[in-house]
């Protein structure tokens, strides 16, 4: 029934090609060796790191950013097929989930030499690159730093309602869920997730949590430290009506997180891609890191631009990337807790 | 039965049942039909399989979630709102415009077609930066829809336009009040257009994220952004996304009855008469001062505040040497995505006009099935797809195009099949007899008759991809970044200043197609009756 002529097939491939064409506007891919970088980390320290490294070793970066739990995720997916030659990840969970699943090798032993050990996988297939701390930020106009309290805990209270900002969606607050429970107990973690989420406010992400407390929103938020330091660069620091209150003395509202990244096991440039991650922990790498963002330096010696507080002063919870890991039964809680 | 309405001008016989005549379907079209439908089918197919997983206990327990009854909540008062308020805002707008003697009618078109430019989530960032008042369910509404009334606004002047007023007169002249006549002529005459626009404001609040997440709305679709987030593997995603398709079930069959009707707004297109103008009198300030409130909202907040911080703050220096490879992503994704996109979606048309049988309907139907689901998910499942299937298309541009084709076909279809169905289908028999092929007589007779409703679609669709976020963000070969992704990923970093020159580039970038479409909403109606 159906009579094809040769015109049709003609018009046809006509369309076909227009259609090909069209796509072919843009080439695949870069035909130049580039390393392929996935990038959970915020962006300026990155693309600060990115240009060094490429003016210091000619090897260019072409960088996929994303979230890091996302980018993790799709890694696993990617499995053997991955076009990724390195993984830097915000949160050190998602290095430890694809560690996990094999994806990662081992890193040179100079890179991992470099920082402390605390703050490196023990297999030695991620390392850390600049740690961070969990914080309180309080609106000034609004509230006493005396009046804070002594425990991240007590903000799950009725005294608190409606005074506290958070954000599930934070990686570095699923730590600080981690945190808890293995400090205070899975029970205790749970009640303090219910009550945050009978009395607290969600809020999309740590930086507008903070933002909040500095429009007056809200009176204090959980947050990563350098969220603060970010705003304040944008308004000005003398400006800022809001400020950074460390806990301290183990309380796991003073919670060390790190940022780091490892080399993918599928990577075609894997010289290079062990340069890059030494990069990030060399001297000359770590001051382009800190230069651009509010993150401890991990390498000893080198010191941040930023007016944090100091590393030995932070008094923070016992509790190390590797117990951390991958963080996973911070989810679970958060689902039992309504809150995802 | 819309058939049979006793209006068809000239006595002509409807176009639907002139392409009846004709036989069936070439097997060229068939199979050129076919590439839109299996591409239509991988997002369906993948959320199923992925809910699968999730097990029957699993599904169950994720849809008596109390959360899920909060996401259904604010997903529904949402979409149903700015629906709602678009319609209402867009078409008041239009009829003053169009049907009134409002002075200075082509200011106030001009004002209510620009918001168009302004992507929802370029808007919300303007205003959440204003403070945070307008967070939340109540701004969020606000500021949608100030943003999509355009949509309807554009369609329900042309409406209005093309509308015969000798119908108004006679049922004037009867001794039918104003009111009366508006209601029993105007309204039921403007359904399909106003239907069509609805259900377009609709599709898009269902999937909408990056406003919402912006404003601290918990929609659907903002929720299957956090469980991807938090979580490695993605089965109650899956379950909300399938969700998310069956809300949008009703929206494709309120579709499929308004344009049974659609011959309506079809009647009269070839008078070029304007009815004497109602007068507003006394009401003529106040309703002009309602159109600068209106611009006020809508035009002047978000654009102030995208001046503002282009302005101000240090971080406007930083990333700038970026924007150019910023525009070239944009426009090097965008312009050969609306090609596609519009290829693709032109057989089904085609086909649908020509069969009416099941399953030419069913794939005519099938877009609008998905059209409500996020980018995310339509670019999950093309990622889970070619990482198993084509490991050569990962990462290029060509999945990227995939996406956007099977997002926004509907945008393409509607507007291609408006001019479709005015197409004489002798035309190209006539064609025929005078020995040409079958190709070339689509070629050089049809294609050029559908040329209005393919330029109305080619410019919808690209101003869709402008700004399209999420697809395009996990898509795109690394290292490619658009306008569209470099404003939100500047605006998560709160760097406001950062992003402004990317958001005020979008602007005036999307600013093209929005010029391009209004022009031809606007004047296609008359352009057509002189010829």
């Amino acid at each position: 029934m159906y009579d094809v002529t040769r015109r049709q097939l003609i018009a046809g491939a006509g369309l076909g090609g227009v259609a090909i064409l069209s796509g072919a506007v843009l080439p695949a891919r870069a035909d130049t060796v580039r390393l392929a970088l996935y990038n959970g980390q915020h962006r300026p320290p990155v693309e600060a790191l990115v240009a060094a490294f490429t003016q210091a070793t000619g090897i260019e970066v072409a960088t996929r950013n994303g979230n890091s739990a996302q980018l993790a995720s799709q890694l696993i997916e990617e499995g053997p097929n991955s076009p990724a030659d390195v993984f830097w990840s915000e949160e050190s969970p998602s290095l430890a989930a694809i560690a996990e699943k094999g994806l990662l090798v081992p890193l040179a032993a100079d890179t991992l030499a470099a920082v402390p050990e605390t703050y490196h996988a023990k297999d030695g297939t991620w390392t850390g690159a600049t740690a961070r701390c969990r914080v309180v930020v309080y609106n000034k106009s609004m509230i006493e730093p005396a009046s804070l309290p002594p425990s991240v805990l007590d903000f799950a209270a009725e005294a608190w309602a409606d005074k506290v900002a958070f954000a599930p969606n934070s990686g570095a607050f699923q730590q600080q869920i981690v945190a808890v429970s293995l400090l205070k107990g899975r029970d205790a973690a749970l009640a303090w997730l219910k009550g945050l989420k009978q009395y607290g406010r969600v809020y999309n992400s740590d930086s507008a949590a903070v933002e909040a407390v500095e429009s007056g929103e809200i009176e204090t938020a959980l947050s990563n430290n350098y969220y603060w330091h970010a705003l304040a660069r944008e308004i000005g620091a003398d400006d800022m009506q809001s400020a950074i209150h460390n806990i301290g003395h183990g309380d796991p509202g003073t919670l060390i997180t790190v940022s780091g990244a490892g080399v993918l096991k599928t990577s075609k440039n894997a010289d290079a891609a062990q340069k890059f991650v030494a990069f990030m922990v060399s001297a000359e790498g770590q001051a382009a890191i800190v230069g651009a963002i509010a993150e401890y330096p991990l390498r000893p010696g080198v010191v941040s631009p930023f007016p944090l507080t100091p590393f030995d002063q932070l008094d923070p919870a016992p509790v190390t990337p590797a117990q951390l890991g991958t963080a996973e039964d911070a989810l679970a809680l958060l689902r039992e807790a309504d809150l995802a | 039965m819309s058939e049979f309405l006793g209006e068809v001008p000239g006595g002509v016989v409807p176009a639907r049942r002139r392409w009846r005549r004709v036989g069936r379907p070439s097997l060229l079209l068939i199979l050129a039909a076919l590439v839109p439908t299996v591409l239509i089918a991988l997002p369906v197919v993948y959320v199923l399989i992925r809910s699968w997983d999730a097990g029957w206990s699993g599904i169950v327990a994720e849809l008596l979630r109390p959360r899920t009854v909060l996401l259904f909540v604010n997903t529904t008062t949402l979409t149903v709102c700015v629906t709602l308020f678009s319609v209402l805002i867009g078409f008041a707008a239009a009829w003053c415009t169009e049907r009134c003697d409002l002075p200075m009618p082509a200011l106030w078109r001009v004002l209510c077609s620009l918001p168009l430019a302004m992507p929802a989530f370029v808007a919300s960032f303007a205003w959440k930066s204003l403070g945070p008042e307008f967070q939340g369910l109540p701004g969020a509404i606000l500021i949608l829809t100030m943003e999509s009334f355009p949509l309807v606004f554009l369609p329900a002047a042309a409406a209005l336009r093309s509308m015969d007023p000798g119908m108004e007169e006679v049922s004037r002249s009867l001794g039918h009040g104003p009111w009366q006549s508006f209601v029993a002529i105007v309204v039921p005459r403007m359904l399909p257009a106003l239907g069509g626009a609805a259900l377009l404001v609709t599709a898009h609040m269902l999937s909408e994220f990056g406003a919402l997440s912006l404003l601290r709305v918990q929609t659907f679709t903002t929720a299957i952004f956090q469980q991807y987030e938090l979580q490695f593997d993605n089965a109650s995603a899956a379950v909300l996304s399938a969700v998310l398709m069956l809300l949008c079930l009703p929206v494709a069959w309120a579709e499929m009855r308004l344009r049974k009707g659609a011959r309506f707004a079809k009647v009269g297109r070839n008078t070029a008469r304007r009815g004497s103008p109602v007068r507003l009198g006394r009401a003529k300030p106040l309703i002009m001062l309602v159109f600068v409130l209106l611009a006020i909202v809508s035009l002047g907040v978000p654009f102030g505040r995208l001046l503002y911080w282009l302005v101000k703050g240090v971080s406007a220096g930083r990333g700038l040497d970026a924007i150019v490879p910023a525009l070239w992503g944009s426009l090097s994704l965008a312009i050969p995505g609306t090609l596609v996109t519009t290829l693709v979606a032109l057989p089904l048309v085609l086909l649908a006009l020509k069969s009416r049988g099941p399953i030419a309907r069913l794939a005519d139907r099938l877009p609008y099935i998905v059209h409500g689901l996020p980018g995310l998910v339509v670019a999950l499942a093309l990622v889970y797809i070619a990482i198993r299937v084509l490991p050569a298309v990962y990462q290029t541009s060509t999945l990227v195009f995939a996406a956007y084709a099977i997002l926004f076909m509907p945008l393409a279809q509607s507007a291609i099949r408006a001019s479709a169905e005015l197409v004489p289908r002798e035309i190209e028999e006539v064609a025929r007899t005078l020995g040409r092929g079958p190709a070339a007589a689509f070629l050089s007779v049809t294609l050029p008759a559908l040329a209005p409703g393919l330029g109305a679609a080619l410019a919808l669709v690209a101003l869709e991809l402008m700004r399209e976020l999420t697809a395009t963000l996990i898509l795109a070969p690394t290292g490619v970044t658009t306008l569209a992704t470099e404003v939100w990923s500047h605006t998560n970093d709160s760097a406001y200043a950062a992003a402004a020159p990317f958001a005020a580039m979008l602007v005036l970038i999307s600013g093209v197609p929005v010029y391009f479409f209004t022009l031809r909403t606007l004047n296609g109606q008359r352009s057509r009756a002189v010829s």
